[in-house]
Order: structure tokens, then C-alpha cells, then sequence
């Protein structure tokens, strides 16, 4: 069976460097998003989710914060300013950081800068929901 | 002639300034490691970014590229208004010519384009203190950061690329110059003058190769393209904050490394008077016990 050639980048780091993945889910800027082998070129805004792919039926996360995908020929090229690996996800510091962001907007200071709290807040979430993948499956 | 006890003294006052710059060379050096390491790892992002950005303009129409709001990116709106410069200095001195050599070439820029006003971004202590100095200049302060070195991350440039792409659409320039060192290897660093923005020509040519196949967009290819860019900036300038960072620390290290050198020299050529002015108080205590001697016998 062919697979798909992932490649996850960020402005620092190479997360994942060409690995042949089976199967491959983005968060789609529309919606999620399937990708399997032979799939057809595409090029896709990512907004703050998990990747999710799949390495000898292992399945595997990344959780990135806005991102780009293009496909084109089993190779799939993800660029994401932050990225993050399941098993750098600390769920105690997700809570904390959520905790932060919701008191944030629920104090409405005169210094508050609504759309950053706003996006502390999601990516407050992807990260709780990636410790909860974490702690179900025992990673 | 000096004395014993002062030619002691420059030794050791010369044996301790040694020792610091001795210490800042191999701070340096460690440092430097690192920061090749960033460098090499930031490379692939920037590489694929700009493969992505090339592909989507060429797989735009024309018109629909010229209407398209990223299009400012990439042919100024305004070519006869006022120009941008970013100059990129260190905080700190000691480190040879690197500073000296930027603040050159910002005065020599600053006095070409005397006609045209020109808004100013610095980066680093050194840089900032000088344009401040000058005076009768048509200049005007825009944005300034320091103490980002040597830990530059991705925040501080995306920083720096907004309040550029801030200034670039606030101010209407034609154009933005950036003015910084190119790290090139350990001994060397490359002075940079280049046109940032707009984008211009350096997507220009790639065209014809990639248009073959046929690529679905999500969301539109407009929208795609108006993020990219300004990511595309960002990643930029992460580089090049990157690449200066590696430059300076290379500069330091030479620096350092001359000074340690020329330390070491001074102590040679101050030990050797020291020992001959020893050797001549010697001689002379001795004359003068021999005479002495030869007095008390006859």
C-alpha cells in the first residue's frame, strides 16, 4: 500500500521530517479534513486543531495553532507557526493557561486585547483536548 | 624609567583584562553554536513557505492577482512616497567592526535618499542610540526593539515583520531597505543593504515549472495568499534576525580572540622589561657592594 510523505515544519523546528503515514486528518479551515494516499493536490488553511496520522496503525497527534497544508503526490507539507507534539502537552498547564484566558475576558479590563485572549483560549482548548487523548490512551 | 613594582602592576592589570576577554571568546563560541543550529533549523520552513507562495501566484489569474489586497505586497500602491529602513544592529559593542560597519552604511543611505523622508525601524541598543544622535537628518522613528539578543525567538520577529508591514501600509512607502549583517562562516560576516518590501521581482521567474498540475484551494486562493504573505514576512525576518544574531556572535568571537592575542603580546614584551630592569638593579647592587668593598680594602 502507498503511503503519504508528512512533513510537519515550524519558524523553529522540524517536528516531523518525511514520515510515511498511512492515513492522515487536518483541521481544515472549513472543517476536518481527510487525507489518504493518492489523494488529489491541495492546498489548505489549517486553523487551530490536531493532526492526526496514523504510523503502522499507530495513530499519532500534533496539535498545531494556524497552519497551511498543500498536498500534491503522496507528499503532504503541514507549516504551522506552533506546533506542538503529544508529548510535549502538560494538561495541568492547559488548565492553568485556559483558567487565564476565560478570567481575562470575563474581567473585561480597559487593557484587555480581546483577540488575543481569544486565541490563548483556543489554543487553551486544542492543548486540554490533546491531554485528554493523552491520558485515554496511555501515550 | 619605571619602576619594578609599576611594570608588576600593568602585568597583572593586563593578565585579568586577558582573562575577561578570553572568557567573552569562549562565551561566544558556545553561543554561536547554537545559534548555526537555528539557523539550520529555521531553514525548511522558510524554504517550503516561499516553494508555497511562488506556487499560488503562479496558479492565480492576473487580474484576479492585481485585485487581490496581498497584491500591495508585491508592487508598492504608492512608488513616490516615502521609503522605510530596518537597521539591525547588536546591544552590546565589543564586537569589532560589526556595529560600526551598519551605522556606516545607514548614514551613507540616510544621505542618498536625503530627498525622500525616510521612517525608521532599529533593532538593537547600538543602532538606536546612533540615529538619535544624528541631527538635520529627514528622518522619523517608526518602531524600535532591544535585548532580544542573543535569545531571538519567533515572537520577537513576528514583533518586527508586523510593525514593518504596520509601517509599509500605514505610511504608503514605496519601498522598505534593510540593513543588516549576513552571517557567512566563522571568520566572516557579509554586509547586506536590500530591498524588503515590496516583494517584487523575487517571485517573478519561477512561474513556468510548477503550473502544471492542477490544486484544489481551501479557502479561496486570495485568502490563502493574503496569510501566507504575511507569514512569508515574518519568516524572513526570522532569518535574517537569526542570521545577525550568528554574525555578531562570530564578530565577538574574533574580536575577542584579537584581543586575547594582543593581550598576550603586551605581557610578553612587558615581562622581558621587566626582567631587564631587574637584571639592571641587580648589576647595580652588586657595582655597588664591589666598590664599596674595594673602598673599605685600600
Amino acid at each position: 500500500m502507498s503511503k503519504i510523505n508528512l512533513t510537519v515544519l515550524t519558524p523553529d523546528k522540524t517536528l516531523l521530517a518525511e514520515a510515511a503515514v498511512d492515513s492522515l486528518v487536518l483541521p481544515a479551515y472549513e472543517g476536518e479534513l481527510g487525507v489518504l494516499p493518492g489523494h488529489a493536490p491541495l492546498v489548505a488553511q489549517l486553523k487551530e486543531g490536531i493532526v492526526k496520522y496514523r504510523i503502522d496503525g499507530k495513530e499519532d497527534y500534533i496539535a498545531v495553532f494556524w497552519g497551511f497544508a498543500y498536498i500534491n503526490s503522496n507528499k503532504a507539507v503541514i507549516l504551522t507557526e506552533i506546533g506542538e507534539l503529544i508529548k510535549e502537552i502538560n494538561e495541568e498547564r492547559a488548565r492553568q493557561e485556559y483558567q487565564r484566558a476565560k478570567d481575562a475576558i470575563n474581567m473585561k479590563g480597559a487593557d484587555l486585547d480581546l483577540d488575543s485572549a481569544q486565541a490563548s483560549l483556543k489554543k487553551a482548548v486544542v492543548r486540554m483536548k490533546l491531554a485528554q487523548i493523552k491520558k485515554s490512551r496511555n501515550i | 624609567m619605571a619602576s619594578l613594582r609599576d611594570i608588576r602592576k600593568h602585568i597583572q592589570s593586563i593578565k585579568s583584562i586577558k582573562q575577561i576577554t578570553y572568557a567573552m571568546k569562549m562565551v561566544a563560541a558556545a553561543r554561536i553554536k547554537r545559534a548555526q543550529t537555528s539557523i539550520l533549523s529555521a531553514r525548511p520552513y522558510a524554504i517550503e513557505m516561499e516553494k508555497a507562495i511562488s506556487m499560488l501566484k503562479c496558479e492565480m489569474l492576473e487580474d484576479d492577482f492585481k485585485n487581490s489586497s496581498s497584491y500591495k505586497f508585491f508592487q508598492s500602491p504608492n512608488p513616490a512616497g516615502d521609503i522605510g529602513l530596518v537597521l539591525i544592529t547588536s546591544d552590546k559593542g565589543l564586537c569589532g567592526a560589526f556595529n560600526a560597519s551598519l551605522l556606516k552604511k545607514a548614514v551613507a543611505f540616510i544621505k542618498a535618499n536625503n530627498s525622500s523622508r525616510i521612517h525608521i525601524i532599529t533593532v538593537g541598543k547600538k543602532g538606536r542610540d546612533f540615529l538619535r544622535r544624528i541631527k538635520n537628518a529627514n528622518i522619523e522613528f517608526y518602531y524600535e526593539i532591544f535585548g532580544i539578543f542573543p535569545k531571538v525567538n519567533y515572537t520577537h520577529s513576528n514583533l518586527v515583520a508586523e510593525n514593518i508591514i504596520k509601517m509599509y501600509s500605514e505610511k504608503k512607502l514605496s519601498r522598505v531597505y534593510l540593513i543588516h549583517n549576513d552571517f557567512k562562516s566563522m571568520v566572516a560576516q557579509e554586509l547586506k543593504e536590500e530591498i524588503f518590501l515590496p516583494l517584487g521581482e523575487r517571485f517573478d521567474k519561477k512561474c513556468q515549472t510548477e503550473t502544471a498540475v492542477d490544486f484544489y484551494f481551501e479557502p479561496s486562493k486570495e485568502k490563502l495568499l493574503e496569510s501566507l504573505i504575511e507569514r512569508h514576512i515574518k519568516s524572513q525576518i526570522y532569518r535574517i534576525l537569526l542570521e545577525s544574531q550568528a554574525a555578531e556572535l562570530s564578530a565577538r568571537m574574533n574580536a575577542m580572540e584579537n584581543a586575547s592575542k594582543n593581550a598576550g603580546e603586551l605581557m610578553d614584551g612587558l615581562t622581558l622589561k621587566m626582567n631587564k630592569t631587574r637584571q639592571a638593579m641587580i648589576t647595580t647592587e652588586l657595582n655597588e657592594i664591589v666598590s664599596g668593598a674595594g673602598a673599605l680594602q685600600e
